[in-house]
């Protein structure tokens, strides 16, 4: 008998840290544009000691305002993403689920696409402006939780199959209304649009949308990772839960919303990137197991990991051209996915 | 004091000695009632019920199907609200207790477990242990210790590294039970736990059951429709129909023949062995 | 514990501090990540303001020696302005004239490399409206880089925003040479179709689905420049029409833009033999016009276009003069 210590969360931990930080220097290598890795180096050590300002070179420029913004940015939307799915799988009982399977990626579309409807018939301040399509995905995000939420209880309380078939409703519901607001979308935005729904990291953020993101995943994980042991009890059957002293109702709905947050937040920046948040949990299940204490941070380096690497391929694969990283994750997502299916199915 | 025979309060009055303050659990002419929805007039699944069980004692609640049996347990786990009267655990009622603090002393075994993710057996036991502590929290030796007694008492430790969907029924409830052993309860909940076994492993269960209930002077409520077997490992038997209560006493004075035969609507006969116990036989239609 | 346990412990003890630690550490580090490009730092150059056809301000310097054209048409301009020395990057699709197929490719119009575009190190990109995404905009503002971006919607509209971008680009002279030319043009081809009714034509995008064009768009407007008149009353830009209502309509002509004329022909012949496309006039009597893609830009081109469309669908008119 060998229980999970807080010491081995933080070894295993560590070393996936150490993986993501060899991930992030390839990809920091890769790109249009070549760069050597001595340069790089210093480049790297510079922003670190925070001498960013004193570099010079134009590939540390480069280094600098273009790609580490752009894999902070893939960190935290690939780390969201992971979390959410591991969370939402817990929570509705269903190792099907995946981050956008309640709707929030869809609602978060239909904000972003009526703000980019809505935009040129406004006069905005250029800092409201930056802002704006975020801002209508993050509302749009917002309103698909509660109306799922409020459609998926059962009884006054939240039910993971209630909510499960509320989230389908809705998602499908605010699909459909996209592929009617595109028809309505001046033709120059509906480019954009496509770009979105496949998921991009192409377009760097306005500062307080960086804040944002970053502060909003810490909080979001931290909420999540104290249910944790909770949601090792919710994965036995809710009743067994109930009777161990969980009180599931309070559990389901503080993950759902925090899950639901994290989705929302990825997407409203990023578009909806697909499979990271299905696969990610699982491949970290058969590497970690299924405690949710160690697999909870696991996914989150792992979905961190994986949107960096995808990024990076769109990046570089079609150079100087750039693939949509939705369209990589699917690429290589989907097959990987029909592997786990029928490793899990024998 | 004559009360009539067959009622519920003729238990207390027969027996004086019962009546002290070693009571554990005391449900008090508990009442259950729901509405399906708001229109239509309320369904009494369970009328006042009342009966006590001290600490090393096996209380069955016995009964044919839909006869409030789970209702009994889900009331007094705390799932469910009375409409009337009390459950007390040690004089406090249960449905008023915080989670956690009801599950340090309320254990439930259930039949099946429905594993979303494969799990170790020694993982399963040590959930167990979930109640005690803060809410996230990473297990200590003091856990693992106890895990390991729980699975050593149900004879199990054998299967302590082995998948849960690897083992067979028998193993998988003494497992389950092990689990409730980890809280370290006063009260042991019983839903039915024989349900899916072949008799020898009924047997092993139930006897494993009585044993450590005496050892370690655990308050055991359990609900079953076996006849013999509540006959042979009850101490207390509350004979139930359609969520009423209509017998409470030993196994010995609730099993006559009349009554049995109303309840489970169907031919039998009663027989009253050496060592106390009664012993129940279905007769075929022609006898 | 024994002193060989109390040592291992420590050892284990050790080891996965030392992990927490570098965990730790690299959470600080990727907490300090920037997420966000700073605004490069513009260097000591005079800056002059100019309003962009968007209603953008965009600072530009004084001197524009470095230039990059992330739409076709616009390459087409910087060339037709004699400014393509200065053109120190454009998209794949740049095509037109040839040697713009050697200058640096940064990519696509609507997913150009940023870092391409960065390590260029332009004075201005050039942008339009309807091909390039605002996003691309944003980014190049946030690393610094000053965009300008044109929006025609009519014929006479790229013609003064021609002239526009070549004063921008200060080029001034060679816009009003080169607006002075297309107007010329121009005005002569009315002359010829002054009294000529306009034909009625349906402006074909796609086959399958039909798609046509919108009343308000660019194309449009160069229709009633050749004598033409688009039979399709839409709001949209790219309308999605039933192949029974165009059959209703019976327009003269139908018109294609492509660069492959045999092609056309082919997929036509093809058309033919069609159910609902059979029973169009303008199939069976083969009038069909086809302009090269010249009339998909906003550029120096569009008279070409025009001229080009007008002889077909108005043979006798230039015939005369030929």
């Amino acid at each position: 008998m060998q229980p999970l210590t807080l010491s081995k969360v933080a070894v295993r931990c560590g070393i996936l840290a150490l993986v993501l930080f060899v991930v992030v220097v390839i990809a920091l290598k890769f790109g249009a544009v070549p760069i050597s890795l001595y340069g790089l180096a210093k480049d790297l050590i510079g922003v670190l000691i925070g001498h960013s300002s004193n570099i010079s070179s134009e590939y540390g420029m480069i280094i600098r305002e273009i790609r580490l913004p752009r894999i902070a940015l893939g960190i935290f939307v690939g780390a969201s993403l992971s979390v959410a799915g591991t969370s939402f799988q817990a929570v509705l009982r269903n190792p099907l689920a995946d981050p956008y399977v309640l709707g929030v990626s869809f609602g978060a579309a239909v904000g972003s696409v009526l703000a980019l409807i809505i935009e040129p018939h406004l006069t905005l301040r250029p800092e409201i402006a930056a802002v704006f399509t975020p801002l209508g995905g993050f509302i749009g995000a917002t309103l698909t939780i509660a109306a799922v939420y409020l459609l998926g209880r059962y009884h006054g309380d939240i039910d993971s199959k209630t909510l499960l078939l509320s989230g389908v409703i809705v998602g499908s519901f605010f699909s459909a209304m996209i592929l009617l607001l595109i028809t309505m979308l001046p033709s120059s935005s509906t480019r954009g649009v496509a770009y979105w729904l496949m998921g991009d990291l192409s377009t760097p953020m306005p500062p307080i949308l960086g804040w944002v993101l970053r502060t909003g995943f810490f909080a979001g994980f931290a909420l999540i990772y104290l249910t944790a042991s909770d949601l090792n009890l919710l994965l036995a059957g809710e009743k067994e839960a109930m009777h161990l002293g969980v009180d599931v109702k309070k559990v389901q709905l503080v993950v759902y919303l925090a899950a639901s947050a994290l989705t929302g937040l990825a997407v409203s920046v990023s578009g909806s990137i697909g499979y990271v948040g299905l696969i990610v949990p699982h491949l970290m299940r058969m590497i970690f197991g299924t405690d949710y204490r160690m697999l909870l941070p696991a996914s989150a380096f792992g979905g961190a990991i994986a949107v960096v690497i995808a990024d990076t391929m769109a990046r570089t694969v079609a150079a100087p051209s750039e693939l949509a990283v939705g369209a990589v994750t699917a690429i290589v997502g989907a097959p990987l996915f029909i592997y786990l299916l029928r490793r899990r199915l024998a | 004091m004559s009360a009539p025979r067959g009622s519920v309060v003729e238990r207390g009055a027969q027996d004086g000695s019962r009546m002290n303050a070693d009571v554990r659990l005391s449900v008090e002419q508990v009442s259950y009632a729901y509405s399906p929805n708001p229109s239509q007039a309320p369904i009494f699944t369970l009328e006042a019920t009342s009966f006590q069980v001290r600490p090393g004692e096996i209380v069955a609640v016995l009964g044919p199907n839909a006869s409030g049996k789970s209702t009994v347990l889900r009331l007094i786990v705390g799932a469910l609200q009375p409409l009337s009267g009390r459950i007390l655990l040690n004089g406090a009622e249960t449905h008023l207790m915080e989670a956690r603090a009801r599950a340090q002393k309320i254990a439930m075994v259930q039949q099946e477990s429905q594993l979303l993710f494969p799990a170790k057996v020694w993982e399963f036991v040590l959930q167990g242990r979930h109640p005690h502590g803060k809410s996230l929290r990473f297990e200590n030796s003091d856990d693992v210790t106890i895990a390991t007694n729980a699975l050593r008492q149900v004879g199990a430790d054998h299967l302590s590294d082995r998948w849960m969907d690897e083992i067979s029924g028998g193993e998988k409830q003494r497992v389950i039970l092990a689990r409730a052993l980890a809280q370290q309860p006063v009260l042991l909940l019983l839903d039915e736990p024989t349900l899916h076994l072949d008799i020898g492993a009924q047997v092993d269960f139930l006897h494993t059951l009585k044993k450590l209930t005496a050892v370690n002077r655990y308050a055991v409520v359990i609900v079953t429709h076996e006849l013999n077997l509540a006959g042979e490992y009850a101490d207390q038997v509350v004979l139930m129909q359609k969520g009423k209560c209509l017998r409470v006493g030993t196994p010995a004075s609730v099993y006559q023949r009349d009554l049995l035969e109303q309840v489970f609507q169907t031919r039998l006969t009663v027989e009253q062995r050496v060592n106390g116990r009664p012993k129940v036989s279905v007769l075929e239609s022609s006898e | 514990m024994g002193q060989k346990e109390l040592k291992r412990a420590r050892g284990k003890f050790g080891v996965s501090a030392g992990m927490s630690a570098t965990a730790f550490l690299l959470l600080l580090i990727t907490m300090a990540l920037p997420l966000q490009a700073r605004n490069q730092k513009t260097s000591a150059t005079t800056l002059r303001e100019v309003t962009d056809e968007t209603g953008r301000v965009v600072k530009l310097p004084a001197q524009i020696g470095r230039i990059v054209s992330l739409a076709p048409s616009l390459t087409e301009t910087v060339y037709a302005l004699g400014l393509q020395d200065k053109l120190v990057g454009d998209t794949e699709y740049c095509d037109y004239p040839a040697d713009a197929t050697k200058k640096h490719k940064v990519g696509g119009a609507i997913n150009p490399n940023m870092e391409e575009i960065a390590l260029l190190k332009p004075d201005v990109v050039l942008v339009v409206k309807s091909l390039n995404r605002l996003e691309t905009v944003r980014a190049l503002e946030q690393l610094g880089i000053p965009v300008y971006s044109a929006d025609p919607h009519s014929v006479i509209g790229v013609i003064e925003s021609m002239k526009r971008l070549a004063e921008v680009l200060g080029a001034g002279p060679a816009g009003v040479e080169l607006e002075q030319k297309l107007r010329d043009r121009l005005t002569a081809i009315q002359a010829k179709l002054k009294d000529v009714p306009p034909k009625r034509v349906f402006f074909v995008v796609w086959t399958a689905p039909l798609q046509s064009i919108g009343k308000k768009t660019f194309i449009a407007d160069l229709l009633t420049y050749s004598g033409a008149t688009s039979v399709v009353e839409s709001q949209q830009d790219w309308p999605k029409y039933s192949l029974e209502e165009a059959v209703r309509l019976q327009p003269e002509y139908l018109v294609f833009a492509s660069s492959h004329s045999e092609n056309v022909r082919n997929d036509v012949e093809a058309l033919a033999v069609k159910p609902g496309w059979s029973a169009m006039e303008a199939i069976q009597k083969r009038k069909i016009a086809v302009v090269s893609d010249a009339i998909n830009r906003p550029g120096p081109r569009i008279v070409d276009a025009v001229e080009e469309l007008s002889r077909q669908i108005h043979p006798e008119v230039f015939a005369e003069k030929n």
